[in-house]
């Protein structure tokens, strides 16, 4: 049941081998299979009835971090997440997917989220902002979220988050595409934050931002609220001067752009601005940015932990090439995947706690 | 309490062609669900409770019965595919009349939903045309509808703002667009549609004769078709903002003269 709309992505390809030169995963496992462009053929010759989607080529659908370093290099405009992103919902419906996604899923219908336990909570009351943390800080990277609220609280601002803060749908969505369950997911978040009728919404994982930003209202899922990513939120604090730059810590760092600051919402200076009030002194690796180079993201690394370490592992060579010894990131599912390859000698560093220290 | 939605596939705007006779040609295009109906359609499964049956019935070609799949994933219980090599060109009248029939032929309905107009015609005229042939009542423009002791409370758009009606089943109400956000389909949706067929219904089965229907039952001829603004489309490039809003306005007024 892939739409004609994703198949016409799948299909046009003019095989230019942008995507095979750019994608983190096939950088890594060199498999022919794992670029976009492949991705897209397989579902072209299953659409021409010339192959079986089996479960081998719905493993090989999963095999991809959805980061859109493809998205943004297309030569023809082509969006392969489009197509990669409806063969998950095709394996997921067919039982096709593989056990380790069928799992997550499961966790995610049993607790809320994939890590299947009981999210921690950072319930605070406050008036100024409503923050929203994410399963991924909450359940994995907690001391980011900490220092997020203590950053914010240094500043001055009064911050609420909620307690049993509802997930946003982004994980269910990596895994079976954008479908009803997701938008339920949607709903029920945008209620809760509307419910607390605060305007301005901080968000901690910019991969929520994205889905809050892009999906919620044709969804029919509002929110009455601006919703602005933590990094923008706390550089405009910065600017402002709410916020004191701390003393030159004296190590030299480079800025990680995430998936999704990188390549959904083009942020790139306040991650810098956030590293350099932090202390730290600034170079940046040969892919950054737009082309910044994915270090994984946190439902593939619970999928596939050992493609997505060596994803990261690609990521800690760019830094290599650099005389950077810290990789700096304000992601928690950065932070994640990067935590799983530190290279001895370097260090990857959070950006909200450096700063609230 | 038993529901039909009709839906009908509309040409991608910017992607409509017409034939020698001035037909739309959707063979070759890509179509999608007229705006307006999907809101009909999120409608009937707003209302729909477990013992409510939605069925959803579009006139087309034979390539619409995957997209009606997915409308079966969406929540619809029943798709029906009214198609025949017959009923091309069917202009409103020989629509209604047909829809009519597939409505009586598939049994007592409760509430028919539409859009209220297609995108490509924006006649408007079908809802209301499908109802008198059925003999019952039409709302058109609703904003909302609601259930409540066999009736159906509609608001309905007016020009300088929305009155409650209540009406008695059966009746037809078309909606406006933009009401109601057409819900995704889901994972468990989809696995029923898969084991779920779509009905398929021709002129025989209807018991329509090929001069009542498709262009030969029309009472509609198009005898031409121009483009109302010529050229329009390929005025110079203006980069600058201020320079830009200063060209189209003075288009604008050129139009208006």
């Amino acid at each position: 049941m892939i739409s004609q709309n994703a198949l016409r992505h799948a299909e046009k390809c003019r095989f230019c081998f942008m995507c095979r030169h750019l994608c983190p995963i096939q950088l890594q496992t060199g498999k022919e299979v794992n670029t976009p462009r492949a991705k897209g053929l397989l579902l072209s010759m299953v659409n021409k009835g010339a192959a079986e989607f089996d479960k081998d080529m719905a493993q090989t659908m999963y095999e991809c971090l959805i980061c859109d370093a493809c998205v943004n290099d297309c030569a023809t405009g082509y969006q392969p997440p489009l197509y990669i992103r409806e063969a998950r919902t095709e394996a997921v419906v067919n039982d096709l997917a593989p056990q380790a996604v069928m799992q997550l899923i499961e966790n995610v219908d049993a607790t809320g989220n994939i890590y299947g336990v009981q999210k921690p909570s950072f319930a605070q009351e406050g008036s100024d902002v409503l923050v929203y943390i994410g399963e991924v800080a909450a359940c994995k990277v907690p001391q980011m979220a900490e220092g997020l609220l203590k950053v914010l609280a240094k500043a001055g601002v009064s911050a609420k988050v909620l307690d049993n803060e509802p997930a946003s749908g982004v994980m269910l969505a990596d895994l079976m595409g954008y479908v009803d369950e997701v938008a339920q997911q949607a709903k029920a978040c945008a209620a809760a934050i509307n419910a607390t009728g605060i305007k301005t919404v901080v968000v901690l994982d910019s991969y929520d931002a994205e889905i809050m930003k892009q999906r919620y209202a044709q969804w029919g899922a509002e929110i009455n609220a601006e919703i602005i990513t933590a990094t923008a939120y706390v550089a405009k604090l910065i600017e402002d001067g709410k916020l004191a730059a701390k003393a030159a810590c004296g190590t030299l760092g480079a800025c990680h752009d995430d998936d999704r600051l990188a390549r959904t919402f083009y942020e790139f200076a306040p991650i810098r601005a956030i590293a350099k009030a932090a202390g730290y002194q600034l170079t940046e690796m040969f892919n950054k940015e737009r082309l910044a180079k994915s270090c994984g993201s946190a439902v593939a690394l619970a999928y596939m932990p050992n493609i997505v370490t060596k994803v990261a592992a690609g990521r800690w060579d760019d830094l290599a090439r650099t005389e950077a010894t810290a990789m700096l990131t304000a992601s928690p599912e950065a932070y994640l995947c990067l935590s799983q390859a530190t290279p001895e000698g370097k260090q990857v560093v959070d950006l909200y706690s450096a700063l609230a220290e | 309490m038993k529901i039909l939605v009709c839906m009908k596939a509309v040409p991608s705007t910017g992607q409509v062609q017409v034939d020698g006779q001035f037909r739309l040609q959707r063979d070759g295009a890509k179509l999608q669900w007229n705006i307006a109906d999907e809101a009909a359609l999120e409608a009937a499964l707003t209302l729909k409770s477990a013992e409510d049956t939605v069925t959803v019935l579009t006139m087309g070609p034979a390539k619409l019965e995957d997209p009606l799949r997915e409308l079966l994933a969406r929540g619809a219980d029943r798709a029906i595919l009214v198609s025949d090599p017959a009923f091309a060109g069917a202009d409103t009248v020989a629509t209604a009349g047909t829809i009519a029939k597939a409505a009586e032929f598939l049994g007592d309905f409760d509430l028919i939903l539409c859009g209220r107009r297609a995108i490509d015609g924006e006649t408007g005229q079908t809802p209301a045309m499908v109802a008198a042939a059925l003999g019952i009542p039409c709302i058109s423009n609703a904003e909302s509808v609601q259930l409540q002791n066999g009736a159906v409370f509609v608001a309905r758009r007016l020009e300088s703002g929305t009155v409650l009606l209540s009406v008695p089943c059966p009746v037809c109400v078309s909606m406006c667009e933009y009401t109601y956000t057409l819900r995704l389909p889901g994972i468990m949706g989809m696995r029923r549609a898969k084991s779920k067929t779509v009905e398929l219904l021709d002129s025989a089965a209807l018991g329509l004769s090929p001069q009542s229907c498709g262009l030969k039952g029309s009472l509609t001829k198009v005898i031409s078709m121009d483009s109302k603004f010529p050229g329009l489309r390929n005025g110079p490039k203006e980069t600058d903002l201020n320079a830009g809003t200063d060209a189209l306005l003075a288009m604008l007024q050129e139009v208006v003269k």
